[in-house]
């Protein structure tokens, strides 16, 4: 053809097209070409915020519904929006919680985990929109008002999760230094050999205070001690204090008992460990504790959820 | 550097295999000085973190003698000392740890050092990876999210579900409350403050909160209130939504009576379609219950707040589904027809008749001759006479509207106009001064009037009294003495005094041929029928004045005493424009719904609806349950019941 033929600077018919812009077909295969974005794109801007725009629609639709309608005498969950927005955040609720089993499937899928997730939190935000428009602002002491208060408790601690895991990753590879956790706590029981070891010369009175940081020294502690990192009633901390106590004391009096020294020695060292341990723990725990209160919190809405339905239905 | 004496060192690395076993690993090394650490490039390689990259150095100082300087900063220990230098005695066979590891050296052969290098402290085994899940994440700390789900869901099906259940399987039939049951039964009188708004909650119930109560979607209305714990009164079975008869068990029909009858109402609905339409029908919601109106659990007066569209689905395009309707379609409240008020077309003296008829152009038969413009104006013999005779007056001097349009009992309109009451005070009906007496002639009984004139004329002339005077009854002008032209009345005989009578009851009701002088003649149709008993010969037209032009709808003039910052009279005429300038009683003076519409506006459609200065929906002043399943279409009565009160719409409320 007369066509094809001209224009000599023109890309030879049987090149592949252009990569801006087109997107092969859903193949299914575990590795799909698609056009990529060289940078990391997070699952908080997984191609390229889909789900924040959908979930940005969706509520304003909701909203725009919410102000154009005007049901007498007021808006609640029995008027025809109420039905609807609580249908579509019923189902909404039960998909967001099928998160958990999507995560256990191996393999890539339609939609990838990591589009499952970017679904997960934006649609979850947008249920704030729908469900709080679904209850009309009607709140009293009812079930209906625990379905809605257990959901954003859920969404909010889902909120919160989100910004942890944004900014505290960095900070436990900060905070590691190559160390893996195995290396941690090996790091703490050589010192408590020779501690243990350091240890045998001495009297009664310090050898007790080095029993208490072999003895008394929890590296994690309860829950309270590992989000908020107090240990200064742990055995170590306070055998450390009485131990350079002693120092202090000795040097002002000018003696130099080697043998304490040592001890006051191992025993910032292991100090230095516990820290390094226990910031590694504090991290760790409130990168997880939010999710202790999210998923208990999404079955308590569920059976919520199945209260409120059955009772508005029962009692119609 | 050391330039010391180069020793010959066998070193052996000691390992230990899974099994227990050892792997010794033997080399042969000359040097001035052996490095220890952790670094590929020392003599002996400790691999372990807490050994230095460079940890120490061994060198010979003397034979048999061997200096442990540490090099990385970090002490050794020696003989369970620690040190960062020390010299030992290969003879005492020394013992220096460095980390988890021990070097042991002694005597080899050949004079050479043997340094056996061992560790003794074991790493981490599998034992140690269960604790460290346990320390490093929160499993160590709480208790599993699994059960954590378990206990909250749990908790909550059992308080919020079962709880309730139980309470509502276990209840056997509701009973209302006597006091409710008496209060509903009562039918409504036209209560001055459209009385079915309660304003205040009912007491508490009885009995403490019920556990279905968990259920409840809202706060009851005011009225309902004492039913909180009873959620059986109205919610009688499961899955079934409130029925009528829920309702019709408080609120007998006796009490509260439909709108029309059934058959009518059934025909006049429109079909409802669309989704809803579908979803209504399938799970058995007809229009027309009770609740397609009243919606409770909205809080406080709700209840009552009812939507605009329920009566524009019948009343709008009626006439095309019940083709004999009276009453006119109405779209909306801003396409409401102008109003069609009842008039008099035929007055009489029991029953009138009355036509229901278009405002524009009509006109009232009420029999009556009354011109306002007379009675309102401020400079005629009118204000003259009110002022001369003492009657309250208006601002401007003339006679105020309600000198006649009393309110009545109710405050909802006016009582009925009485001729003695309202218009005796000039219109005086006194004949003849009899002593201290003055005689007067009672007021619409033609026969009586004509009969006392003659007996009067007749007593005088068969036995007279002294101080009898005739008043005249030609009216004086204004300005002069009220003269009483006092004239002895001297009769001449029976004869005359019969001819007298005749002549004064003529003059009475006809003014004596002269047209339009009589007393009556001023305000009445005077008719001579020509009998020859003067107590038959003058007939009255009768007269039938209206009070009610728009009973279909409640208009309380009590709540209307304001209009655009006008009050009093000025009110009133801000309404009843007309009545400065009418001439004659056949006017109708009733405003239209424009005139309505001026507060009670039809706001224009917007995106967010706003609310009209005053009540714009149907109830606002029709009412629905009004029992109207008569025939005809008029009212039921006139100046007697007015049509029932209605509910009033909540004044937060809007409508489209």
């Amino acid at each position: 053809m007369a066509s094809k033929a001209t224009a000599p600077n023109a890309a030879p018919p049987n090149a592949a097209p252009p990569r801006q812009g087109t997107r092969k077909a859903m193949t299914g295969k575990a590795v799909t070409r698609g056009p990529r974005d060289v940078a990391h794109e997070g699952f908080l801007t997984h191609r390229r915020a889909r789900w924040a725009k959908i979930a940005a629609t969706v509520s304003l639709v909701a909203l725009g519904a919410y102000l154009l309608a005007d049901p007498i005498p007021r808006h609640n969950g029995g008027t025809w929006l109420g039905y609807l927005l609580g249908t579509i955040g019923a189902g909404m609720i039960v998909w967001l919680s099928l998160l958990g089993v999507r995560k256990r499937v191996i393999g890539s899928k339609p939609f990838s985990l990591k589009g499952w997730t970017s679904a997960h939190v934006y649609l979850g935000l947008s249920l704030i929109v729908i469900g709080t428009l679904h209850t009309g602002f009607q709140l009293g002491l009812n079930v209906h008002t625990l379905a809605w208060v257990l959901m954003m408790i859920v969404i909010l601690s889902g909120l919160w999760g989100i910004s942890l895991y944004a900014t505290l990753p960095e900070k436990l590879s900060a905070n590691r230094g190559e160390f893996t956790q195995l290396q941690m706590l090996e790091a703490i029981r050589t010192l408590d050999r020779q501690l243990d070891t350091a240890a045998q010369p001495l009297g009664p009175d310090d050898a007790a205070l080095v029993r208490l940081s072999l003895e008394q020294c929890r590296i994690a502690g309860s829950l309270s001690q590992r989000l908020f990192g107090s240990y200064a009633r742990d055995g170590n901390a306070r055998a450390l204090a009485a131990i350079s106590e002693r120092v202090t004391a000795d040097r002002r009096a000018g003696r130099a008992d080697e043998a304490v020294q040592q001890i006051q020695f191992l025993l910032e060292r292991k100090e230095a460990a516990l820290s390094q341990a226990r910031r590694h723990i504090r991290l760790k725990a409130r990168l997880e504790f939010w999710l202790y209160i999210h998923v208990p919190v999404t079955l308590a809405l569920l059976a919520a959820l199945l209260a409120h339905i059955l009772s508005v239905f029962l009692y119609w | 550097m050391h330039g010391g004496p180069i020793m010959s060192c066998i070193i052996r690395q000691v390992a230990k295999r899974a099994d227990g076993g050892d792997i010794i690993r033997t080399r042969t090394l000359s040097a001035t000085e052996i490095s220890v650490g952790r670094g590929t490039d020392c003599d002996i390689q400790l691999a372990d973190l807490a050994v230095m990259l460079r940890h120490a150095r061994l060198a010979e100082i003397a034979p048999g003698r061997v200096s442990v300087e540490t090099t990385g900063g970090v002490p050794v220990a020696v003989a369970g000392k620690f040190v960062t230098r020390a010299d030992v005695a290969i003879a005492d066979a020394p013992v220096i740890d460095i980390g988890p590891f021990r070097l042991s050296l002694s005597a080899g052969d050949g004079g050479a050092i043997a340094i056996t290098a061992e560790r003794v402290v074991p790493p981490i085994d599998t034992a140690d990876a269960a604790q460290e899940v346990s320390i490093f994440s929160l499993q160590g700390a709480m208790p599993t999210r699994r059960r954590l789900a378990w206990l909250g869901a749990l908790t909550v099906l059992a308080i919020m579900l079962v709880l309730p259940l139980v309470h509502f399987l276990r209840e056997g039939p509701t009973t209302l409350p006597r006091d409710m049951l008496a209060e509903a039964a009562q039918p409504d009188r036209a209560a001055p403050a459209f009385g079915l708004q309660v304003a205040q909650p009912r007491a508490t119930p009885a009995g403490g909160p019920a556990p279905d109560e968990l259920w409840s979607t809202g706060s009851l209305s005011n009225a309902h209130a004492s039913l909180a714990n009873n959620c059986g009164a109205c919610h009688n079975k499961a899955f079934v939504s409130v029925t009528d008869s829920s309702c019709q068990a408080c609120h007998t029909p006796a009490a509260l009576p439909g709108h029309a009858s059934a058959a009518r109402l059934a025909d006049s609905q429109m079909p409802e379609g669309g989704i809803l339409g579908i979803a209504h029908k399938a799970f058995n919601l007809p229009q027309g219950r009770c609740t397609s109106c009243h919606k409770e659990h909205e809080g406080e007066a709700t209840v009552m707040t009812v939507a605009t569209s329920f009566c524009t689905d019948c009343h709008d395009g009626m006439k095309t589904r019940l083709g004999d309707t009276q009453v006119a379609d109405v779209q909306d409240w801003p396409k409401h027809p102008d109003f069609r008020a009842t008039l008099v077309s035929a007055p009489a003296p029991g029953t009138p008749q009355f036509t229901r008829t278009a405002l524009n152009g009509a006109r009232e038969q009420s029999g009556l001759l009354y011109p306002h413009d007379l009675h309102q104006s401020t400079r005629n013999a009118v204000a003259n006479m009110a002022q001369k005779q003492g009657l309250p007056t208006s601002a401007d001097g003339a006679l105020p509207c309600n000198y006649c349009h009393k309110p009545d009992t109710d405050q909802l309109r006016f009582k009925p106009i009485e001729m003695e009451a309202n218009c005796g005070e000039c219109h005086d009906l006194a004949f003849a001064r009899d002593g201290d007496t003055l005689r007067t002639l009672p007021h619409g009984k033609p026969a009586q009037v004509a009969g006392i004139i003659r007996d009067f004329y007749l007593s005088q002339a068969i036995a007279p009294r002294a101080g009898v005077q005739r008043i005249a009854f030609e009216r004086r002008l204004p300005g002069r003495m009220a003269e009483v032209e006092a004239t002895q009345l001297r009769l001449g005989g029976i004869g005359d005094a019969r001819a007298r009578a005749a002549s004064a009851v003529e003059a009475v009701f006809n003014g004596a041929g002269t047209a339009g002088k009589g007393i009556c003649t001023d305000c009445h149709v005077v008719s001579d029928t020509g009998a020859t008993d003067i107590t038959k010969r003058f007939a009255i037209a009768p007269v039938s004045i209206n009070d009610h032009y728009l009973p279909k709808g409640q208009f309380p003039h009590s709540q209307h005493k304001s209009h655009d910052g006008k009050t009093g009279q000025a009110a009133c005429i801000a309404c009843h424009t007309g009545v400065l300038k009418s001439k004659a009683s056949t006017d109708v003076l009733i405003p239209g719904v424009a005139n309505c519409r001026e507060c009670h506006g039809a706001p224009p459609k917007s995106l967010l609806p706003a609310a009209a200065k005053a009540g714009a929906s149907c109830d606002t002043c029709h009412g629905f349950h009004e029992g109207n399943t008569g025939a005809t279409p008029l009212p039921a009565g006139h100046g007697g019941a007015a049509a029932r009160v209605a509910a009033l719409r909540s004044p937060r409320a809007r409508s489209w």
